[in-house]
């Protein structure tokens, strides 16, 4: 029996992954027309203020896998991108793998801190209100995500580095990394709240969480549990908490990472961001190019995620084959 | 001779009774602000358009620098090189208003169309359009607008169309998810054993008496998202270059100025910002409670 | 014999009704008891309050804010309980014309007390099984585990492995076929029937004093709902469990019911033994339970192509209660004699035979 019931997990999650590595395909091509498509030579840029000679450029030409054929320099491309190889910056002539690396983390501690922040919040307010109903409390809760969510994120860091200059006499501009003397965490605390809370997720979290839960709750098995004197939370736990938890938080990820560029803008925070943010002033083709994969690469993993749960804790999941989640 | 109702009624729909006339007091109040702001930015549209303003907003004044509110004769007060706030945002609007109209109409075309092929074709073409969805939604907006910027020009309609195709996938799985529902109550097929064209069908019978109030809340959300894009691409400053403002170009200009102290020339664009992406959420939200009977926040 | 096990007086259980504004008088002054090892059937048609009146015993009456108020006193295992005391305090009422205007409620206050009152009852004191049985177990949770849950919060077994023998057990006892297995499927992968056997094993090994059955055999196939109810009669026979069958079946209250009541309106129209109640041609009765019997195909109409006839009219509004007889509308038994009283005046529950007792003007003084 218990062999019977693994089959059709493993099958639904191959399906996944095969799904996540053809829109991870997808993305790569999308990427690769947008900058074939782009006017004037990549490396003009990197020429500035230079006159090269016809050898020069040819050189240059060869050496960007410029003249073969489109879809010649795709392959090529793709399979530097599998090998790990995504060319080198244009502005630092650094390989932009290890670059992608070493500012990833960063983008990845500020992404996974914001969002735990915006779920500390949205979590206790949603299951409030699913729970309990309309309350007192409720109608300016709703105001306040409200509010958040239409806040300018930018706006709210300058109140934010002002409040901590002023108040706490601790001045945040100054990057994680070269704080090294002082606390770090408390340089890191700052943009996370701040992206946490204007992020613009936080309303479209709460509504969703309490939906789901609300719906859950009015289910017949939830009332089956309270007429046989069981936890309701418990028994609500899946349906109405870890799945859409996990859907939302998925769901979210692109628009957090879109915060994201804004507040390491903001805060001089040397993420992915403020690299995608220079990479397009310098038209750094390759930095833009290895961004935007990683960037999706997240999103597509995130997405993968959720499915695993959502396919680890649904029985029926693996038979049904619900639509890939979008949070509505 | 018998007369059959309309099967596929929602609530409120069959019925005469205005909408309005059931609906909640706190909707109705969000679709009021959310009115207003959208009248107040389309005066402000047409007062930049005409240039009937208080002050030319490129005029610099260096004897009345970051003046608050309401000192001589600036309603707003001025910036860090004495020009008018309430006439650079009045005249901030011209940035926004035909780039969002232009994202609103590809999002609303495409995604109406992906949608109606998916749920009306079924089958591969919707595998396709439900791949294109998650493609799109794959990429985190500004930084696919980041990469568009450094392969073409940082030009506001290039992005627009970026926002524009980000807000597809949404607006496709919405009338998708309409359109099956109208299945599962069998009108169609009624339509269709009725011997009504398809393009009759899809067109009036699903997309204008179905859809409709679906797609101006579409819009209206996507509007506001517009707005957001643009002043955020503005503070990058990839956007509306000075001395033409814009608010995210504002907000950013006076950033330095804040840190003084000086809060005012941030902050007014910034609450100005705030008050139009509220009014646009609450109306959409406002709407959709209204029309469609979904509980917004 | 003693005091009745579970014993309801005068309960009513109001919903509000936004739309209407007004309160929706879903159960309106029931009086009900159930002895010890005594099966009541209660049956009506939906919207006579029967499956809200089980709800209100339960503390399951959730949507939205209604009012409860009678009492009910459960005398279990440990000792005797009054369900309903003290949810007075968070109610206050403003009635005009018979119609209540304004009602003001501590939703908050008043879930927290319902919990707390009800929590030792449910499952332990009073087990419930509903109808639609697929939708009515977790999903999400093995048959196996949603039994041994209930075994291990109410009974002493609380060792995981002798709980899953003593679940195993049950689901035997309730003729699982090959529970092994089933003791390890999900309920989807269950027919609706399997379903409501794993339901009635769940509510079952709890040890209850009282089973409420709550349309066990609505939504199941034909066959299997005969099946189930030969179950519930052996179950019956076996453990001798007190049992509070509620159906819009006559049939399967006629066979699993010691006592009837017919509900009609949010009422209690006639109670008594249910040989009594239900035989076809037992006089005096109520004009609605005549009407209801009248409405089942009998083998002897089936015989004979006799017509069968339908309740005329439709349920009565339960937010404009008439004022006199709740069935008067569609009563066809209304002499001129009567009529004026029926039309203004609601009879009284009066006993017109030993334990049998019957709401209708006819039998007046």
């Amino acid at each position: 029996m218990k062999l019977a019931a693994i089959r059709p997990i493993t099958l639904a999650l191959s399906r996944e992954l095969v799904l996540t590595a053809l829109l991870l395909l997808g993305v790569s091509v999308v990427v690769f027309v947008i900058l074939y498509l782009a006017p004037g030579d990549p490396f003009s840029v990197l020429l500035e203020g230079q006159t090269p000679s016809h050898e020069a450029r040819a050189g240059i030409r060869e050496a960007l896998g410029v003249p073969k054929p489109w879809y010649a320099q795709y392959l090529s491309w793709l399979g530097g991108l599998l090998r790990g190889n995504f060319g080198t910056s244009m502005r630092t002539g650094l390989p932009v793998f290890g670059e992608l690396v070493r500012v990833g983390f960063h983008t990845l501690y500020l992404t996974l801190g914001s969002m735990l922040v915006t779920l500390l919040i949205a979590v206790p307010i949603a299951l409030r209100s699913s729970v309990r109903g309309a309350t007192g409390l409720n109608w300016p809760l709703t105001m306040l995500a409200y509010l958040v969510s239409a806040l300018p994120v930018f706006w709210l860091g300058y109140v934010a580095i002002y409040i901590s200059i002023h108040q706490f006499g601790v001045f945040p501009l100054i990057s994680r990394v070269s704080a090294s003397a002082g606390p770090t965490w408390l340089y890191a605390l700052l943009p996370i709240c701040v992206l946490g809370i204007g992020n613009g997720t936080l309303s479209e979290i709460v509504r969703y969480l309490r939906e789901e839960m609300s719906r859950v709750m009015v289910e017949d098995y939830i009332r089956t549990a309270r007429a046989k004197g069981a936890s309701v939370w418990r028994h609500a736990f899946k349906e109405g908490f870890l799945i859409p938890m996990t859907e939302i938080i998925a769901a979210k990820i692109p628009f957090i990472l879109g915060g994201a560029v804004i507040v390491e803008q903001v805060f001089n925070w040397p993420g992915m961001g403020r690299m995608a943010w220079q990479a397009a002033q310098d038209r750094d083709f390759p930095v833009i190019m290895g961004i935007a994969m990683l960037a999706a690469a997240w999103v597509r993993v995130g997405s993968l995620l959720q499915r695993v749960v959502y396919v680890a804790v649904n029985p029926r999941a693996s038979k049904e084959g619900r639509r890939v989640g979008r949070a509505e | 001779m018998k007369h059959y109702v309309q099967v596929a009624s929602e609530a409120g729909e069959s019925s005469d009774r205005p909408v309005w006339k059931d609906a909640d007091t706190l909707d109705l109040a969000y679709v009021g602000y959310g009115l207003l702001i959208v009248t107040l930015v389309l005066v402000s549209y047409v007062l930049g358009a005409f240039k009937w303003l208080p002050y030319d907003p490129e005029y610099i004044r260096v004897d009345l620098l970051n003046a608050p509110p309401g000192s001589a004769g600036h309603l707003l007060g001025t910036d860090f090189l004495g020009r008018d706030i309430l006439s650079r945002l009045i005249v901030s609007i011209q940035a926004y208003f035909l780039p969002g109209l232009i994202a609103i109409v590809i999002s609303l075309v495409l995604g109406t169309g992906l949608g109606t092929a998916a749920a009306y074709r079924g089958g591969k073409v919707e595998v396709l359009v439900t791949y294109f969805n998650n493609l799109v939604d794959s990429f985190p907006r500004l930084v696919l607008i980041l990469l568009v910027i450094a392969a073409f020009k940082p030009d506001i309609y290039y992005i627009m169309v970026v926002v524009g195709v980000t807000g597809v996938p949404v607006c496709a799985s919405l009338v998708a998810g309409k359109i099956r529902f109208l299945r599962q109550k069998n009108f169609i097929e009624a339509a269709h054993v009725l011997g009504l064209p398809t393009h009759v069908i899809v067109l009036k019978h699903i997309l204008w008496h179905h859809c409709t109030p679906l797609l101006v809340i579409q819009a209206t959300l996507g509007m506001g998202e517009a707005i957001l894009i643009e002043t955020s691409l503005s503070y990058l400053g990839f956007g509306v270059q000075e001395p033409t403002p814009s608010w995210g170009n504002m907000v950013q200009a006076g950033a330095n100025y804040f840190f003084q102290g000086k809060f005012w020339p941030s902050t007014a664009p910034a609450l100005a910002i705030l008050s139009t992406i509220l009014g646009f959420h609450l109306l959409g939200d406002g709407l959709n409670s209204i029309l469609e009977g979904k509980r917004g926040t | 014999m003693g005091a009745p096990l579970l014993e309801i007086e005068n309960l009513r259980t109001y919903f509000y009704s936004p739309g209407k504004q007004a309160f929706v008088r879903a159960v309106d002054g029931v009086t009900l008891a159930i002895a010890r090892g005594e099966t009541l059937g209660v049956v009506g048609e939906s919207g006579s309050g029967k499956s809200v009146t089980a709800l209100s015993s339960m503390g399951l009456i959730s949507a939205g804010p209604g009012v409860i108020s009678g009492t009910i006193a459960f005398r279990g295992d440990e000792g005797e309980r009054h369900l309903l005391q003290g949810l007075e305090d968070y109610v206050t009422l403003h009635e005009r014309d018979g119609r209540i205007m304004e009602v003001s409620k501590d939703e908050t206050g008043w879930q927290a007390h319902v919990e707390r009152v009800m929590a030792p009852v449910r499952g332990k004191g009073i087990a419930m099984i509903f109808q639609n049985p697929r939708s009515a177990l977790n999903p999400f949770v093995t048959v196996g585990h949603q039994i041994t849950e209930a075994i291990r919060l109410h009974t002493p077994t609380k060792d995981p492995r002798d709980a899953k023998a003593r679940a195993l057990d049950w689901l035997e006892r309730v003729k699982m076929d090959s529970p092994r297995l089933r003791f390890d499927n999900y309920p989807y992968g269950l027919s609706g029937g399997m379903c409501q056997r794993a339901m009635i094993a769940m509510a079952l090994s709890s040890e209850p004093s009282l089973l409420i059955a709550d349309e066990p055999t609505t939504g199941l196939d034909a066959t299997i709902q005969s099946k189930i109810v030969g179950l519930l009669a052996e179950l019956k026979s076996e453990y001798k469990i007190a049992t509070m069958l509620i159906s819009h079946d006559i049939r399967v209250i006629s066979r699993l019911a010691d006592n009837v009541a017919v509900m009609y309106g949010g009422t209690v129209v006639e109670y008594g033994p249910a040989p009594d109640v239900l035989a076809a041609r037992f006089n005096p009765k109520h004009p609605y339970t005549a009407a209801l019997l009248a409405s089942i195909p009998s083998a002897q109409n089936v015989r004979d192509h006799g017509d069968l006839s339908a309740v005329e009219g439709e349920v009565p509004d339960a937010i404009d209660v008439p004022r006199g007889c709740r069935f008067y509308a569609r009563c066809n038994r209304v002499t001129d004699d009567i009529r004026n009283t029926c039309a203004r005046q609601e009879p009284e529950l009066r006993e017109v035979a030993p334990g049998h007792r019957v709401r209708c003007w006819l039998y007046g003084e």
